[in-house]
């Protein structure tokens, strides 16, 4: 019954991943996160990706500050940050998060302030939707992985039994 | 890349090993995105190499510095907080000649170009996959194998010299002149890894003043040659010639020793003449075996000789011409220049392709107005000859192997026609400023203007796309110059082919902005020269002059190396008679021809060049190039996109 969890478990994750990519939100940068991830590194994908939070959630409340604080935003500064970000983002595969610095830094450059705006809110949201979607994966595969670890010894008793 | 999987092992060792090789390889990387950096380390770790990862770029550097020697390969972000990339990267190629590869999300093609201006052996954009990482190894080999190349080769101009000094007795060997191969093979040296900002600092480097030896300049040959006459090319003997040369320094040695070249070179130049349209000359037969070389050279004579359309003899005069050139070490490679002059030339003005030159003018007649409206554009000047440079002597590298003759020629050719095409120029400016026809002007006695061919046969003969109409009338020209070079030589023997030849080597001595500047020079020259110096803040010795260059106009350096190369190979060569001169020779003519193309061509350039001045050109001219066209769009307007790009694009 439980390795038939862990079965349903990864067929959910693969469900989630190709919606995620359908979707444009992840691309096949991802899948070289994953091969990267082997015995030597076991949690690699889920430790880049929470670094990947970290920094993002730095860089959006740095841009959003440089957006508001100032009558006079500093564009050349937000540059920086966006192209931080586009290259993070671009590097675990979030396709869309990139898609959208690229747009902001667009606006960025000419000065559009109310385009960084809108641009900022599209980051936000894509970024928790981004978020929210890995993190789903990444219980999933938890609970794969607990499935999968204490599945072992229910199928070896019933093979020892009879 | 199983290879490198199923190896182990982190020594640099490894590199002997070739199976084995990529593994160990020692990276540092440095990015101040963590992501980023996490992710690279492990594709790095996969790919079996050594990785060290930093978040900051100044401690990247403190790394760099203190563990000399301890990493193979740097990759380095472009945005940095601390430190932008392509400061560290500008830092890291001036004191240390590691690979860097630069690394960013942005991928623009300013950027990118920025980067590789910098010195970047590569431009990876984010996201980067494993198989880029997988590949970064070569850069590291390209650079050892780079560096190894030229050690090799400067050590075999070492041992040639060696030899011919031991054969012709004391050759070259004195104090008059510091050893001016040396300056620029070390330049040439060092340049690959430095910045051109910081060619200041090549000054003071320490082997610059190596090896002294003997510049036969212009200036010393035309005492020599005066000397010799004076005392009858049969009783010349070296005391006495240097008695009357009267040069400090100079060594009985070193007169013996041009002497006897300078006789092996009559000799020559009177077989040559016997045998007129008969036997290829020595000048013509590697020729004809190094198509490659040939093709190195956009105009190559080469390809005109092979294909019978040039007689072996008028290279061999084109030969002698050159020798006569004068000596200043700033050589400059004259086919990239040259396009651009043609195209220039060609937007400029229509040029009939039947028009034959004169080129015994006497300097006085060269419009002192040129000169100066030329002065004022130094600057731009030195931006051209920076993106042309690296890229000619990147061709040259390519030259190594082929040892032999045919580079000499070749290079010969390309500052012959580099001449022709600066006084052809000149002539397009007198037209303009007097409505005179300018078909074959001729003013010195010893000169004599042949009719041009047609030029539909040179037109025929030429492979390179970049060849337009302008460029077969330069043909014309070079033939008429070698014909009338040849004409003395054959008719009256050796004591007037004298005259002939050298009796016009004071015009290039005009126009050379080099250090053969002298007082015994004629006063018209002297004018032409002070031009000269204003342009290029020329020290007036030639000896000076090489030290002296990489001070004040830091660029130039490169365009000597470039050039020095191909003497270096004129050096190696044994069968070549005067490789004194052909050491020397010298393509400044042409380098005037660039400033007169600017002049022709547009004030935009001007204004880009100089905001571009201070910006660091390495080994990348090609997309240097692409990029002075990219920024100073005006440019476009004035060189038909074939003719720049037939040049540039490979």
């Amino acid at each position: 019954m439980l390795g038939f969890g862990a079965e349903r478990l990864r067929a959910d994750m693969n469900r989630l991943l190709a919606l995620l990519f359908h979707q444009g939100v992840l691309d096949e940068q991802f899948l070289q996160l994953q091969q990267l991830q082997d015995e030597s590194s076991p949690n690699f994908v889920s430790e880049v990706v929470n670094i990947y939070f970290h920094e993002s959630e730095k860089l959006l409340r740095n841009l959003r500050g440089l957006l508001l604080d100032r009558e006079f935003s500093d564009y050349n500064k937000m540059g920086i940050h966006l192209n931080q970000f586009m290259g993070s983002s671009s590097s675990i595969g979030a396709n869309r998060v990139r898609n959208v610095c690229v747009a902001f830094r667009a606006a960025s450059e000419q000065s559009n302030r109310p385009g960084c705006f809108r641009a900022l809110e599209l980051l936000e949201y894509e970024y928790c939707y981004l978020k929210n979607k890995l993190h789903e994966l990444f219980q999933i595969e938890q609970q794969r992985i607990l499935a999968a670890a204490v599945r072992y010894p229910p199928v070896q008793h019933p093979l020892n039994n009879p | 890349m199983s290879l490198m999987e199923c190896t182990s092992g982190d020594q640099l060792e490894m590199v002997v090993v070739p199976e084995q090789f990529p593994a160990g390889l020692r990276v540092l990387v440095v990015d101040d995105d963590v992501t980023c950096l996490r992710i690279l380390d492990r594709m790095l770790r996969r790919c079996m190499y050594n990785v060290t990862s930093c978040s900051q770029a100044t401690v990247a550097l403190n790394l760099l510095r203190e563990r000399k020697g301890s990493f193979d390969v740097v990759l380095s972000d472009v945005h940095m907080p601390d430190m932008d990339g392509f400061k560290l990267l500008e830092l890291v190629g001036l004191e240390m000649d590691l690979p860097v590869i630069m690394m960013s999300g942005d991928g623009r093609t300013e950027l990118v170009m920025r980067g590789i201006r910098h010195g970047a052996c590569d431009y990876l954009i984010k996201p980067i996959r494993d198989e880029e990482l997988k590949n970064i190894w070569q850069h590291v080999v390209r650079k050892k194998w780079k560096v190894s190349k030229e050690q090799d080769h400067s050590g075999c101009v070492e041992e040639v010299d060696c030899q011919k000094r031991a054969n012709d007795d004391v050759e070259y060997a004195s104090s008059v002149n510091e050893g001016a191969d040396e300056v620029l093979k070390t330049q040439k040296k060092r340049r690959d890894t430095k910045e051109d900002d910081d060619m200041e600092l090549e000054n003071d480097d320490p082997t610059m003043a190596k090896k002294p030896r003997v510049v036969w300049s212009v200036e010393l040959h035309q005492q020599f040659v005066s000397a010799v006459n004076q005392l009858g090319i049969d009783k010349a003997v070296p005391k006495r010639i240097l008695e009357l040369m009267n040069v400090p320094g100079l060594t009985r040695e070193n007169v013996a020793s041009h002497l006897q070249k300078f006789r092996l070179y009559l000799k020559r130049l009177s077989g040559v003449a016997q045998q007129q349209g008969s036997l290829p000359s020595s000048f013509c037969g590697p020729v004809e075996q190094n198509p490659k070389l040939a093709s190195l050279g956009r105009f190559d004579i080469q390809a005109l000789a092979a294909s019978g359309q040039l007689p072996p003899q008028t290279l061999a005069a084109l030969h002698a011409e050159l020798s006569t050139r004068p000596v200043g070490k700033l050589v400059l490679p004259a086919v990239d220049q040259l396009t651009l002059l043609q195209s220039s030339l060609k937007g400029a003005k229509c040029i009939p392709s039947d028009q034959s030159v004169a080129y015994g003018q006497p300097l006085v007649k060269c419009s002192s107005n040129v000169v100066e409206q030329n002065s004022q554009k130094i600057i731009s000047n030195e931006d051209v000859e920076l993106g042309i440079g690296p890229w000619m002597s990147k061709n040259l590298a390519t030259m190594v192997p082929a040892c032999n003759i045919g580079s000499v020629v070749e290079s010969d050719s390309d500052k012959l026609i580099g001449f022709m095409q600066y006084r052809q120029q000149e002539k397009q400016q007198k037209q303009s400023m007097v409505p005179e026809p300018s078909r074959s002007i001729n003013v010195q006695p010893s000169c004599v203007v042949i009719p041009s061919q047609s030029s539909a046969n040179f037109q025929a003969a030429n492979s390179p796309a970049s060849v337009n109409q302008n460029c077969s009338f330069s043909r014309n020209s070079v033939m008429d110059h070698k014909n009338l070079q040849f004409q003395p030589n054959n008719s009256s023997g050796v004591g007037q082919s004298l005259d002939g030849e050298f009796k016009p080597s004071f015009i290039p001595s005009g126009f050379a902005s080099s250090g053969s500047v002298s007082s015994s020079l004629s006063s018209c020259s002297i004018n032409e020269d002070n031009n000269a110096c204003q342009q290029v803040k020329n020290p007036s010795t030639t000896s000076s002059a090489v030290r002296q260059f990489p001070r004040t106009v830091p660029n130039i350096p490169c365009m000597q190396d470039s050039y020095n190369f191909k003497s270096a190979h004129a050096l190696d060569q044994g069968p070549v008679r005067s490789p004194i001169y052909v050491d020397k020779v010298t393509s400044i003519p042409s380098r005037f021809a660039v400033d007169k193309q600017e002049l022709l061509s547009n004030m935009n350039r001007e204004k880009f060049y100089i905001e571009n001045n201070g910006n660091i050109v390495k080994q990348e001219p090609n997309m240097d190039l692409t990029e002075n066209v990219k920024v100073g769009g005006p440019i476009w307007q004035h060189f038909p996109t074939n003719d720049l790009m037939g040049v540039f694009s490979d």
